[in-house]
């Protein structure tokens, strides 16, 4: 019987790694061919696109849009801005999360509970724009970039991923061996937590991070000053232009526009979308396996 | 109301030094006369330049259109400030949010001395003004506006479009009296019509045998029938197509809305059976593919470059701008009557164009010479400024009329950082004489063919009081999301005509008839 | 698995401790508290501190007058939403979108994880989350912009129709197909983001229980079955749970982007009506109201499907 077994194993192995490829291959052309569009069109005439002539390949081979996209300023200023809200904003994502993630997931936690409650009734609720408004006004946060970062410090969505993390894959046993050791919280929380939570600390990373890329809502309404705009509140302004319906005559200088932005908006999607990108694969360097396990034993 | 009269009655006593000034509580009717002016340390002329001996400064909120620049790098501020002794320093918010921060203006009470270019809503305008925050400005009009003072005078229709029913008027309006700004031409295209031989057409039933032989006759002459007879824009809001087509059956649309007036009686004709005719014109179009298929779908991008394609036999927009290059094919056509003989141009948009376009606020201290300010723009010298910049460097004269200089518009958004004209909506004047670029000869020979159809008068939407207004509100919200859901479905043959009763009976229910009480109850007062 | 039951196991012992004496327990625990008094604190200020504008909800709220000196309306508004015409249209097409949603889009991520996780080449498998991953980036402007270049009459989608016999179809302006697209372009757009979350618990799934299924002979679908997904499911759990909890939720923007009259009579939702008319309009208390109701709706369920979690399951939010 287990020379039968060892006979059909490595077929059923096979067979099994051909579905897993054909469909993986699948998934990839399916994605892919959208993503090649984009490009095509970025490189396209834009009546071109416009008019559906652009299915895979650039039609009327054009470097215009790259061109007046490299020409605005506005995009390069928020660019900068860009980055520099989110690295900041980033770091202090990451503390305030973990700082409430951790204690949270203790099974030992008096009151966590009721902490949680709390906590997950302000996904539910909020006061709305204006008292929101009124706070950040009131801690002279206006026009500033902490407008931007200190209220979205934590994602309760996030909060709640990193907890679940915390509790189902660090095993309480190691904890409460560490306490016996005489280590204190923040010690455990620094020396074994963290180090064991690579995987889940990069996608919170990630997660973050690309929220601060492209959120555009808070900027729209606490930052007046243009020099602080970032890149996202200047792509919409393009992207949304095309969208306008035609406001009834007087919008003379805006219909040159229309046309305009039609023509650079893949463009400015893949200038604006390419950061992002490269990031993945450094989060990705930290989802490796029996990290966890080696720990255990040393 | 009383904390914010206090508040500037404060700072300029500070301002002026004095320790009593010589306003008092009981500011009743006459509030804007008592205002505590600083009248005293920088006097207000009544006429001529500059507005005030010694500069002041004033700080407005506008909207920046993605077509514009820094506004202080325009020269229309830049030249009028220099003759008006007034810096104006702009708040710029971007179109896309710029209705949330508006709110929160006023929410925060953060209010800036003006609004420019506010797009003020009837019923922000009643609820701010209603609350002080913003001021009455009848008045003011009065004595330091002449030039939108006459304005008023000449087309009555402005003030009844902007007085409130308590009588007080809190905004202004951007004001339209060229005929050709506002409305859509009714473009056909002159080459097919040549190549196949046919006359434009005249009525409705020649409009239909036009189409179809734009349709069948090839006459791009590619030997594929891919023509597009006929498209229009879509719209948020209505559906375009209806509107344009609405005079030749004897509809009109006053009022802002989907209203004929009739004797002084306001009839709000969706359920009327001209209506249905429409529709069913409308939908034999649309049946036969004589009506672009993509009319309820295509963005505005693709509609212009529909326009600019020369594929298009029939179109509507306010100007040849879009297809420049390709002029030549298109000629401005004349509204095909009805089955009825109905020959009407009916969307057309009333001379105060752009409601709630200006406003002063309650912490302005200098609103006599705010209104004097924009009151310049209001004339013919103040909206050339605006519109075409410095005259040498933007624009030159032919006949004393502007133009703007080749070299200029050459410059790709040139146009949009030089005036905030670009983008919609700003407090002016557009008149004949300031509308070369938008009414060049071609747009010219197209708005005399409209001309003779247009209604005499156009009745800009209404002034409700605010409980009014909240309850137009709601029963517009369904009402007029359910006119054009069906008629949108009636036209494609989505719903069949059978489904006309059952269409009345709803409407009824929605209670069209209270709403057109409440128009009629408006127009009343309106006409008083 | 092993770990929660662990958990759960430790729990169990603590119980009788922590009945002793609660104070010194949270004594003995003061720094994890220390730890929570920055998180909290911002949850007080930033999202309790402004919970006062929810009665804009049962107020006519005139931003000139401000939040409480706006007059009581009561549960007008509640009533206006109720009594639209619109209401039960909208109530159904909000709610099919969501359920729809859970039941197909929500597993596609964990198999892209597994399968991720299956592949044995490691670059393939780079190259796999890599491209899946791209989508979340495009706008959806852009998204609905190729949608109707791929699905128009002439487009690719109806070419293939029509080589193979079949009449081309008007996708964008049917309502039948309203629901198809929008959920599975979302499938396309998401399904690569989401399953970053499954990847990086699978890596956290213990190699040793890997080795002893296959020592005990199991196929690979079954290691899948036994080892991989009870290893993600704490994190499936809470993720539906999440999802659950947003059941009365659809982002307006891409669905307004959709939107026509003509396929209206599916793509009519909550969130766009309250777009159209209450904050295009700036009726804030209109929009309150509206939002309040759904958050009493979301919050419910998720009451609700928490106690189920916890009662059937080792995870749940509390």
């Amino acid at each position: 019987m287990s020379k039968q077994q060892a006979i059909r194993k490595p077929s059923d192995e096979r067979a099994f790694d051909f579905v897993v490829y054909v469909i993986a291959a699948i998934i990839i052309i399916i994605v892919l061919y959208p993503l090649l569009f984009i490009v095509s069109a970025s490189f396209s005439d834009p009546s071109k696109v416009l008019n559906g002539d652009v299915w895979l390949l650039p039609k009327g081979v054009t470097l215009e849009a790259y061109k007046s996209i490299l020409h605005n300023d506005k995009i390069w200023t928020g660019y900068r801005n860009t980055i520099v809200y989110t690295v900041v904003g980033t770091v202090i994502n990451i503390i305030m999360t973990i700082l409430a993630a951790y204690p949270l997931s203790r099974p030992d936690l008096p009151g966590r509970g009721a902490i949680m409650i709390l906590i997950t009734l302000t996904m539910f609720f909020g006061g709305g724009l204006i008292p929101t408004y009124l706070l950040v006004k009131e801690l002279g946060m206006v026009n500033t970039m902490w407008a931007l970062i200190v209220p979205g410090a934590i994602a309760t969505y996030n909060l709640i991923v990193m907890r679940t993390y915390f509790q189902s894959s660090i095993p309480w046993e190691l904890q409460e061996a560490a306490h016996m050791d005489g280590c204190s919280n923040w010690r455990l929380l620094f020396s074994i937590i963290l180090p064991l939570s690579k995987p889940i600390l990069a996608v919170m990373v990630l997660f973050y991070a690309v929220g601060h890329w492209n959120s555009y809502f808070a900027a729209l309404i606490y930052i007046r000053d243009e020099a602080l705009h970032p890149l996202q509140l200047v792509l919409r302004e393009i992207l949304m232009i095309s969208q306008s319906a035609g406001i009834e005559g007087g919008s003379v200088g805006l219909e040159d526009q229309i046309l305009l932005a039609e023509s650079i908006k893949f463009a400015v999607i893949i200038v604006s979308t390419l950061p992002v990108l490269i990031m993945y694969p450094f989060v990705q360097r930290h989802f490796v396996k029996g990290v966890m396990i080696g720990s255990i034993k040393g | 109301m009383l904390r914010h009269w206090g508040r500037s009655a404060l700072a300029t006593m500070i301002v002026s030094g004095l320790i009593l000034a010589g306003c008092s509580n009981n500011n009743g009717g006459s509030k804007t006369e008592n205002q505590p002016s600083p009248a005293s340390e920088s006097a207000v002329k009544v006429e001529g330049f500059p507005i005030v001996e010694q500069p002041i400064k004033l700080k407005m909120f506008t909207r920046i259109a993605p077509a514009n620049g820094p506004f202080k790098d325009m020269p229309v501020f830049q030249e009028y400030e220099k003759l008006s002794n007034i810096q104006v320093a702009f708040t710029e918010a971007p179109t896309d949010g710029f209705a949330e921060k508006k709110n929160l203006l006023f929410a925060a009470n953060e209010l800036p001395d003006a609004l420019y270019r506010s797009e003020l809503n009837p019923l922000e305008t009643i609820r701010y003004g209603t609350a002080g925050q913003l001021i009455p400005l009848e008045n003011l009009i009065e004595q330091y506006a002449p030039n939108l003072k006459n304005l008023m005078e000449q087309y009555p229709e402005i003030r009844s479009g902007i007085t409130t029913p308590e009588g007080h008027i809190y905004s202004i309006p951007g004001i339209v009296t060229t005929g050709s700004a506002r409305t859509d031409k009714r473009w056909i295209n002159k080459a097919w019509l040549e190549k196949l031989n046919l006359e434009e057409p005249k009525t409705t039933d020649e409009l239909y045998k036009v189409l179809l032989a734009f349709r069948d006759g090839d006459p791009n002459g590619n030997g594929k029938s891919d023509e597009i007879p006929m498209t229009a824009r879509k719209a948020a809001a209505g559906i375009p197509i209806v509107n344009m087509m609405a005079g030749s059956f004897g509809l009109d649309l006053q009022l802002g809305y989907n209203i004929n007036i009739e004797d002084g009686k306001i009839n709000i004709w969706s359920s009327d059976e001209k209506h249905k005719e429409l529709l069913m014109y409308l939908n034999k179009l649309y049946k036969e593919k004589l009506l672009d298929p993509e009319i309820f779908t295509h963005t505005e991008a693709q509609y212009l470059a529909k326009q600019g394609s020369g594929n298009t036999g029939l179109f509507f927009d306010q100007t040849n701008n879009n297809f420049l290059p390709i002029q030549d094919q298109y000629v401005g056509t004349a509204p095909p009557a009805g089955p009825h003989g109905d020959q009407m141009q009916s969307t057309v948009a009333p001379v105060p164009r752009d409601f709630g376009a200006f406003a002063i606020t309650s912490v302005n201290k200098y609103p006599e010479a705010t209104m004097r300010w924009i009151d310049y723009f209001y004339s013919d010298e103040g909206s050339t400024l605006l519109r075409f910049g410095r005259e040498g460097e933007n624009y030159e004269l032919k006949d004393g009329m502007p133009y703007y200089k080749e070299d200029f518009l050459a410059i790709t958004g040139a146009q949009g950082k030089m005036t905030p004209y670009a983008g919609g909506g700003a407090p002016h004047l557009i008149s004949d004489k300031v509308a070369s670029f938008i009414n060049p000869p071609q747009v010219q020979e197209a708005f005399a063919k409209l001309e003779p159809y247009m209604p005499k008068i156009r009745y800009a939407a209404p002034m409700f009081d605010e409980g009014t207004a909240q309850k137009v509100n709601i029963l517009r919200n369904d009402i007029d999301k359910y006119i054009d859901e069906q008629s949108t479905k009636f036209i494609v043959g989505a719903l069949s005509f059978d489904k006309w009763e059952e269409f009345q009976a709803t409407l009824k229910k929605m209670k069209i008839d209270e709403l057109e009480q409440l128009y009629q109850e408006a127009y009343d007062k309106m006409e008083k | 698995m092993k770990s929660a039951q662990e958990g759960a196991a430790a729990l169990s012992h603590i119980q009788p401790r922590r009945g002793n004496s609660l104070v010194r327990n949270i004594a003995k625990r003061y720094d994890l508290y220390l730890m929570l008094l920055l998180p909290i604190a911002w949850y007080l200020i930033f999202n309790y501190g402004p919970l006062y504008g929810l009665q804009i909800a049962f107020k006519n709220f005139n931003p000139a007058k401000g939040i409480f000196g706006s007059p009581w309306e009561g549960f007008g508004h509640f009533e206006r939403f109720f009594n639209s015409y619109y209401f039960w249209r909208l109530l159904w097409n909000t709610v099919s979108i969501n359920l729809f949603s859970l039941l197909i889009a929500f597993p596609v991520p964990i198999m892209l994880a597994l399968i991720v996780n299956e592949i044995r080449s490691k670059t393939f498998s780079k190259w796999l989350q890599n491209i899946t991953y791209i989508p979340h980036f495009i706008s959806v402007v852009v998204i609905v912009g190729i949608l109707n270049v791929f699905l128009s009459p002439t487009g690719p989608i109806n070419m293939l129709i029509e080589a193979f016999g079949g009449t081309s179809v008007r996708f964008m302006e049917a309502a039948g197909w309203f629901k198809t697209i929008f959920i599975s372009s979302n499938i396309w757009q998401n399904m690569g983001w989401q399953s970053i979350i499954y990847i990086a618990a699978l890596s956290g799934v213990n190699p040793q229980l890997y080795e002893a299924a296959k020592m005990d002979g199991a196929s690979r679908l079954r290691r899948i079955w036994h080892v991989s997904l009870p290893g993600i499911a704490p994190v499936i759990v809470i993720l539906l749970i999440l999802d659950i909890g947003h059941f009365m939720n659809v982002g307006f923007e891409k669905i307004l982007l959709m939107q026509n009259n003509l396929n209206l009579e599916s793509s009519d939702v909550i969130s766009t009506f309250v777009y159209t008319t209450g904050i295009l309009k700036g009726e804030y208390s209109y929009t309150a109201a509206i939002g309040l109701f759904n958050s009493v709706i979301n919050l419910i369920l998720l009451f609700m499907v928490n106690r189920f979690a916890r009662k059937t399951s080792e995870t749940s939010l509390w």
